[in-house]
């Protein structure tokens, strides 16, 4: 009974409610495209960085996070790597040496990180192969082959064809020395990467390094981050069973965990304002509408209408708004994301820009589930909490004072 | 006869800012069953206030009122809303229908909150509003009634519950003559038909003249108590 009349007492005045019903479903919509947009850039973000080469997470020794050395080894990598193949989410597992080590060519020396790959798995967890500028990527069939990216060649004076010295210490402690051909150069456009990573094939990363068969780590990759995450409890399971840690995407990259969280953190203030002011000014109409009907909550109240009935209903009327609102604004918002996630949108920014952030120069918004229900349900909840002001004032009326109210 | 309403050393003092209106000075008054009584008296003579109190819609500042053996100051807000509910009907000068229902509906809206069965209710709907005249009209909004009209459906949805008195206050201040006239008749056809208990504020002297009991009122204090009751000795 409550719900009907609150529903009819809604469209009393159509044009005032129409209005109302427009600030919230814009908001909404406006929310739910915002927020979608910003979970496709930042999820852009994430997929381009882990890409190029931590892949989406890591199976490491315990310990290798703090203290990266050769003696932290996961001894049986292959049964592990073909355990993690086969797990729902996970395309591909690419174990590692990762050796630190200097690299000298004529009169320059430099050190870098040395990493071991497997040629084929690598291509399918990490993008540098895609980045090659010069040269060719490392093949399966390579044994002293090397790729490096172009700011280390150019700081060892490096090309294509040439050699290049690698001195280390191997995991017993001894000394690790090879000569390697150089057959790729790479440019991800991450400076540090660049600098820094020399690749050569596994096998031969293991012999030079004294891993005995070993590898350090196992990238995993797979058709998309999402589904990498969603796998990371098997591989937890799976990393535990064979005494490895699992670092997830988060944990691989916490200074870019910390960046987005920053944004959202930024953004999520920007929106709370954006709600709270919403809320407000349909709180004020409704209150408006509540003063020019105290006559008429009088007139219930005689009836014999309970003041917490009377409240209720002008609550249900509030909620009933909001509801409606949200539910346009999400649908016409919602569409309205679909759309251009299908589509991309070009951002007006120079593409040199995005290339820094690993974006690309089209953006696609992400529907996910926090973007379509944070909106509708933050405002839902402000106008909630917000329509206690109208019930207390209709639950605080007397019925004789509210009949003579002007 | 049984009293419906008791009044004892009824007093109700009004508050502006710190200057205090007594509006009522100790009203000792009993309303019985089957009374058609008029409560008239000048502007500002406290009509209205007593029916308020009568009705539960306020309190006293002192004394004591009972509604059918219920001291109204023993109930709290919800208690109160009950008692109007099941044991007194009103029937307001203005702003007696909710605008937003039917004629039916504003009479089945009152049964809906006693939780009378729909198919009931629908029934009681139609014998209140046919008992008023209204027959045919059950599906038209306020809006659409004259003012007449928007009177009979009020007077049916007090009607609708089977109260035990109908306070009305003014409730032909808004008619033209005509419309008055057969507002007065319907509802003293009603006392005398089915027994009902009517106390009209009022100083129209047309309904005046059709009541049975007219209970005069100056400044705050009853000052005649004339015809089928009597005045209760203070």
């Amino acid at each position: 009974m409550l719900a009907a009349l609150a529903w009819r007492n809604l469209w009393r005045r159509p044009q005032r409610t129409v209005l109302s019903l427009i600030s919230i479903a814009l908001v909404t919509g406006l929310l739910v495209f915002m927020l979608s947009f910003q979970e496709g850039v930042y999820g852009a973000m994430k997929e381009a960085t882990l890409r190029i080469f931590d892949g989406y997470a890591q199976l490491q020794p315990p310990g290798w996070a703090d203290d990266p050395t050769l003696e932290r080894a996961i001894d049986r990598p292959a049964a592990l790597v073909r355990q993690a193949e086969r797990l729902r989410g996970v395309g591909a597992a690419a174990p590692r040496v990762n050796a630190f080590a200097i690299l000298a060519h004529g009169e320059r020396s430099y050190g870098a990180a040395v990493v071991g790959v497997d040629p084929d798995r690598e291509r399918r967890v990490s993008s540098i192969a895609s980045t090659i500028r010069t040269g060719r990527y490392l093949a399966a069939g390579d044994s002293d082959a090397a790729i490096l990216g172009e700011t280390l060649a150019r700081n060892l004076d490096l090309a294509v064809g040439g050699e290049v010295t690698v001195l280390g210490s191997a995991r017993d402690g001894s000394v690790a020395v090879d000569v390697l051909h150089v057959v790729g150069l790479y440019r991800s456009g991450v400076p540090d990467l660049d600098r820094t990573i020399l690749e050569m094939p596994l096998a031969r990363a293991q012999d030079t390094f004294g891993m005995q068969g070993a590898a350090n780590t196992i990238a995993v990759g797979g058709p998309s981050l999402a589904a990498v995450d969603g796998a990371v409890p098997a591989l937890r399971t799976l990393g535990r069973q064979a005494g490895v840690s699992l670092r997830d995407w988060a944990a691989l990259e916490p200074a870019l965990r910390e960046a987005i969280e920053l944004k959202y953190a930024v953004a999520m203030l920007f929106y709370a304002t954006l709600v709270v002011v919403v809320a407000f000014i349909i709180l004020n109409t409704l209150l408006m509408s509540v003063l020019e009907r105290t006559r008429e909550f009088g007139m219930l109240l005689a009836l014999g209408m309970r003041p917490g009935q009377i409240g209720a209903m002008v609550w249900i009327e509030l909620l009933g708004l909001a509801l409606l609102g949200c539910l346009v604004g999400l649908v016409v918002g919602g569409g309205v994301t679909l759309w251009l996630e299908a589509r991309g949108i070009v951002y007006p920014i120079d593409p040199r820009l995005l290339a820094q952030f690993g974006l690309p120069t089209r953006l696609y918004p992400a529907l996910t589930p926090l973007s379509a229900l944070f909106g509708p349900v933050a405002l839902l909840m402000a106008i909630t909490v917000g329509g206690i002001a109208p019930y207390l004032r209709v639950t605080g009326l007397t019925p004789a004072l509210a009949m003579r109210a002007p | 006869m049984s009293v419906i309403i008791r009044c004892r050393g009824v007093e109700k003092i009004y508050r502006q800012g710190a200057v205090e209106v007594p509006a009522l000075r100790g009203v000792d008054v009993d309303i019985v069953a089957g009374d058609f009584a008029t409560l008239s008296g000048p502007s500002g003579s406290g009509k209205t206030t007593l029916l308020s109190l009568m009705g539960g819609l306020d309190r006293p500042s002192a004394g004591e009122i009972t509604v059918d053996g219920q001291a109204l100051g023993d109930l709290d807000n919800n208690r109160l809303a009950d008692l109007r509910l099941r044991k007194i009907g009103f029937v307001f000068q203005t702003y007696s229908l909710i605008p937003v229902l039917s004629s039916a509906e504003n009479v089945e809206f009152i049964l809906r909150l006693l939780g009378t069965p729909p198919g009931e209710r629908e029934a009681r709907a139609r014998e209140v509003l046919a008992q008023v005249g209204l027959a045919g009209l059950e599906a038209r909004r306020p809006s659409r009634l004259s003012g007449g009209q928007q009177q009979r459906v009020a007077v049916a949805r007090a009607l609708a519950t089977r109260p035990a008195i109908v306070l009305a206050d003014e409730p032909t201040a808004n008619l033209d003559s005509r419309t008055a006239e057969d507002l007065i008749a319907l509802m003293a056809d009603l006392n005398t038909a089915s027994g009902m208990t009517f106390l009209i504020a009022t100083h129209d002297a047309r309904v005046i003249a059709h009541s049975r009991r007219r209970i005069e009122m100056i400044d705050g204090r009853i000052t005649a108590d004339e015809g089928h009751g009597a005045p209760v000795a203070a």
